[in-house]
């Protein structure tokens, strides 16, 4: 029984990769089970007309329009045709851009963020916490939010595996899973470790801990990755009666890691820690996607972009523990000029109603162009959960995850009209009540 | 147990070392005429003035006007054309001087934990003229600022009125005890597990005790009171028996001032029924009131509003209750200026407090006209503090506290560009600029 469905995986897997290496290379990892019906809705043909876009990856088109079917993007621009019976949004006004993606956030969870108990719980699948029901997906959709990545808190050095979610809010738990979305998973480093197993008088305790818990569980992963690899080359070899190793969930997340299967998200302050972290990652033949906070990223920003690593941090936190001391706003823009991919991320309830303004932030503090700013709330983000290819900006073929705005999107006083996800619009400033188009009857 | 103590120490230390690097504020006493020239003025007070003259002298503003105001020989002409000319910025609520490292207890004085009854805290002596979180907080055009102890006590202590510059911890206290937190908002607590519950446990234990607290004030001003007649009265018949006054308690002395409405008790609540109880504390005692956060009393605007209490209003970003539009605390502003409260705005903060502005900014999204969110974050202020004689508005004979940007003060995408504290130009640098200035080559 063991041997087939690990058979079945891994003959699913390859299959997986077949394909996903065909459409995009970073779906090597695991992805999110897509669900049988998708679009939760029938989609009709939809044309948004006469605002100013912001397309993100192509600058501002003013008086576009753009044309929508089945849920994707078909055309951007000046003179886009559409079939006369589709429906039609009048963004005359208005400004456009795609929806914003929010890589660090912990709403919809609960009080189930943490797993406290041990430093590496790797097993622990956010899917099985998910709140679809969390009021903060309709108030960060609000905020024009349509894709979240929902991880664990940072308790653990290795907390575990996060959800990606379109803010479809009031439809069923499944309909909000991003299709298709790689699975990432959520490292730890630094003073939260610490303090957790610390102040119980448990390892970890120091930094020297946090990284020989992390060191220790890899080198248990390799060992049991080698007792895997030599079951399944005994029964390669046609070998009569094997005995298959027994299967451990813990060890099976590790291994995964060590596969490049999950996008690894790590929690980290200091600039040392990175480059600790980089090294590790370099041992034992993992790839990083991002450093999350990252407040000391601009001091080792051409090493963090050497990597390939990209950074999720915030505009301008600073001061709240001793590791975010050297935060500073000029973080993001020093880091983008020594080549790394910034992303501006929540991780709070309140911020993710409005990175909008945290963008807006960073042409304050950086003297940064419109475009790249955008970026840092749209397609940085989108690449950092390894979705960049299906949302993110305003391009034919990309899902119409789109947001319409009442004044320029970059400001203190900006707010959002109307939120369309896959070409549906879900939320509609113009409603009474709390301006939802899409309720949970008959759920 | 001393291996931890003397990490916090080395902690400590570092950070001292740190902050000490920075000096506080520095405004030169020279006697430098100012002007500014070419920018958009929002005096705030007699509106806008395109293509305006400000003159600063000896601390002051001298002169506010249009192109061709009289500008004095040998002053110090600034050419701000295309910027906006507006008054420093008021903080209504901060802690800043009592907080470095947030997580680092050693580092922070923002609440003495034992009691719920602690009026006898004043902020002045712990404040931190050296921290680095004000020059921080400074450069994006933070002037003055209320510096209030933390709100885990029903009364906390007497918050301070700070100038964000100033050669030393003197300097920058510029109100001492200027008001009083009382706060409502059953978060005052000192225990809430039932299984060792101490008395205050419940909103009721909350008020009674309150109650007791400016009971117990009203009989010491009595007794005192009394000792005064007594030792002025002269009688015959008490001459050989000296009047003796009662024990001096500083915990009720610090409630008299409030009791005989000297100064304003800043009276925080959110819900509807703790403001109900709050105000009738407030009433009961007839205290001059400044109400405080009121995040989900929207029910209650028509009676704020008859009670003529100013408000400072936020932090916005609460989340509204379950049932509630998302909107629900945003648009508190614009509702309360509508009804005709006078608001104003705070960070709640100390790291954070450089975004007092934004906040004012998103309320314009939804609904406070633009003119009234400076207000709440000038003029406003200046007068709920006592203040507005020297501050709030660009007005001949205020104090010096002026703000350049290249934009609307209020957007997140505004730079400032210069900052006066008393006339005098207050460096754009700080802990943050300097590491910026380290690593970005």
């Amino acid at each position: 029984m063991a041997r087939r469905s690990c058979f079945y995986r891994v003959i699913l897997l390859s299959l997986f990769c077949l394909l996903s290496s065909f459409v995009m290379t970073q779906q090597q990892a695991n992805a999110q089970q897509p669900t049988s019906n998708s679009a939760g809705t029938a989609h009709n043909d939809v044309v948004i007309r006469g605002g100013t876009i912001l397309t993100v990856t192509h600058g501002r088109i003013e008086n576009g329009s753009i044309y929508i079917h089945n849920g994707k993007i078909v055309a951007v621009g000046q003179n886009v045709q559409a079939p006369a019976g589709a429906t039609v949004i009048d963004a005359a006004g208005k400004w456009v851009m795609p929806g914003i993606i929010d890589s660090h956030s912990h709403i919809a969870l609960d009080d189930d963020v943490n797993e406290p108990t041990n430093p590496i719980t790797p097993h622990m699948m956010m899917k099985d916490a998910f709140d679809y029901d969390d009021k903060m997906i309709y108030r960060a959709l609000a905020g024009g939010v349509t894709t979240s990545l929902l991880l664990h808190g940072s308790a653990n050095m290795i907390g575990g595996q996060a959800v990606v979610i379109k803010h479809k809010y009031g439809l069923g738990r499944d309909e909000l899973l991003f299709p298709g979305a790689p699975q990432s998973i959520k490292f730890a480093s630094g003073e939260n470790p610490k303090r957790v197993y610390g102040t119980r008088n448990q390892l970890p305790a120091t930094r020297m801990g946090n990284f020989e818990v992390m060191r220790a569980s890899f080198i248990e992963a390799r060992e049991y990755m080698r007792q895997w690899d030599e079951y399944d080359a005994k029964v390669k070899k046609g070998d009569k009666d094997p005995t298959p190793p027994k299967k451990d969930l813990k060890l099976e997340a590790l291994a995964d890691i060590l596969r490049g299967k999950l996008l690894v998200q790590i929690h980290c302050y200091r600039a040392d820690e990175f480059l600790t972290e980089m090294a590790m990652a370099k041992e034992f033949g993992y790839k990083i996607r991002a450093f999350h906070h990252a407040l000391e990223a601009y001091k080792v920003a051409d090493k963090i972009a050497a990597n390939g690593v990209a950074i999720a941090t915030w505009p301008d936190w600073w001061g709240f523990k001793y590791e975010a001391w050297d935060g500073i706003p000029w973080n993001a823009v020093i880091s983008l000029h020594k080549g790394a991919r910034v992303a501006l991320k929540s991780d709070s309830e309140d911020v993710t109603r409005r990175l909008n303004q945290e963008a807006g932030k960073i042409i304050h503090y950086g003297g940064i162009s419109e475009e790249d700013a955008l970026k840092m709330i749209t397609l940085n983000p989108a690449w950092i959960i390894g979705v960049d290819d299906r949302v993110g900006s305003l391009d034919a073929g990309k899902d119409a995850d789109i947001t319409i705005w009442n004044s320029y999107p970059l400001s203190s006083a900006a707010l959002v009209d109307k939120v369309l996800i896959d070409g549906d619009v879900f939320f509609d400033r113009s409603l009474a009540g709390l301006g939802l188009t899409h309720t949970k009857e008959g759920q | 147990m001393i291996k931890k103590l003397s990490v916090l120490f080395v902690l400590a230390a570092a950070v001292l070392a740190q902050a000490q690097a920075k000096k506080p504020a520095a405004t030169q006493s020279t006697n430098e005429t100012i002007v500014l020239r070419g920018g958009k003025l929002l005096t705030i007070t007699h509106g806008v003035i395109e293509n305006g003259v400000v003159v600063m002298q000896n601390g002051r503003i001298t002169a506010v006007g249009a192109a061709g105001t009289a500008i004095p020989s040998g002053a110090k002409v600034i050419d701000v054309t295309g910027m906006t000319v507006y008054p420093g910025l008021i903080d209504s609520e901060t802690h800043l001087g009592l907080t470095e490292v947030g997580a680092d207890r050693m580092t922070n004085d923002e609440l003495e934990n034992s009691d719920e009854i602690m009026p006898h805290m004043h902020v002045y002596d712990a404040f931190h003229a050296e921290t680095a979180l004000i020059p921080v907080t400074r450069i994006n055009g933070i002037t003055n600022a209320i510096v209030a102890p933390g709100n885990g006590d029903t009364l906390p202590g007497q918050d301070s009125f700070i100038q964000l510059a100033g050669h030393s911890a003197d300097e920058m206290l510029t109100v001492r005890d200027i008001a009083m937190p009382l706060n409502f908002t059953g978060r005052q607590r000192r225990n809430q597990n039932f299984d060792s519950a101490k008395f205050p446990f419940t909103r009721m234990g909350m008020a009674a005790q309150l109650r007791q607290a400016f009971l117990d004030a009203q009989d010491y001003d009595q007794k005192l009171a009394a000792y005064e007649k007594k030792k002025t009265s002269g009688d015959e018949k008490d001459k050989d028996k000296p009047a003796t006054p009662p024990k001096r308690d500083l915990k009720l002395e610090a409630l008299l001032p409030y009791l005989h409405r000297e100064k304003p008790v800043v009276l925080a609540a959110e819900e509807p029924n703790d403001l109900l109880t709050a105000l009738g504390l407030a009433n009961e005692f007839h205290l001059k009131v400044i109400l405080n956060h009121l995040a989900h009393s929207s029910s209650l605007l028509e009676k704020v509003a008859a009670t003529g209490f100013p408000v400072i209003v936020g932090p916005i970003y609460e989340q509204p209750k379950e049932s509630e539009r998302y909107d629900a605390v945003f648009t508190l502003p614009a509702k309360m200026a509508k009804l005709g409260i006078k608001i104003a705005f705070a960070s709640y903060d100390a790291h954070q407090a450089r975004n007092l502005p934004y906040a004012a900014g998103y309320a314009v999204g939804f609904g406070l006209p633009p003119e009234e969110a400076m207000k709440a974050l000038t003029i406003n202020p200046a007068q709920m503090w006592g203040v507005d004689k020297d501050l709030g508005s660009l007005d001949v004979g205020k104090m010096g506290n002026v703000v350049v940007a290249n934009g609307d003060p209020l957007d997140v995408k505004t730079d400032v560009k210069h900052v006066f504290i008393q006339g005098q130009e207050i460096p754009l640098v700080n802990k943050q600029t300097e590491l910026r200035d380290q690593y970005w080559k």
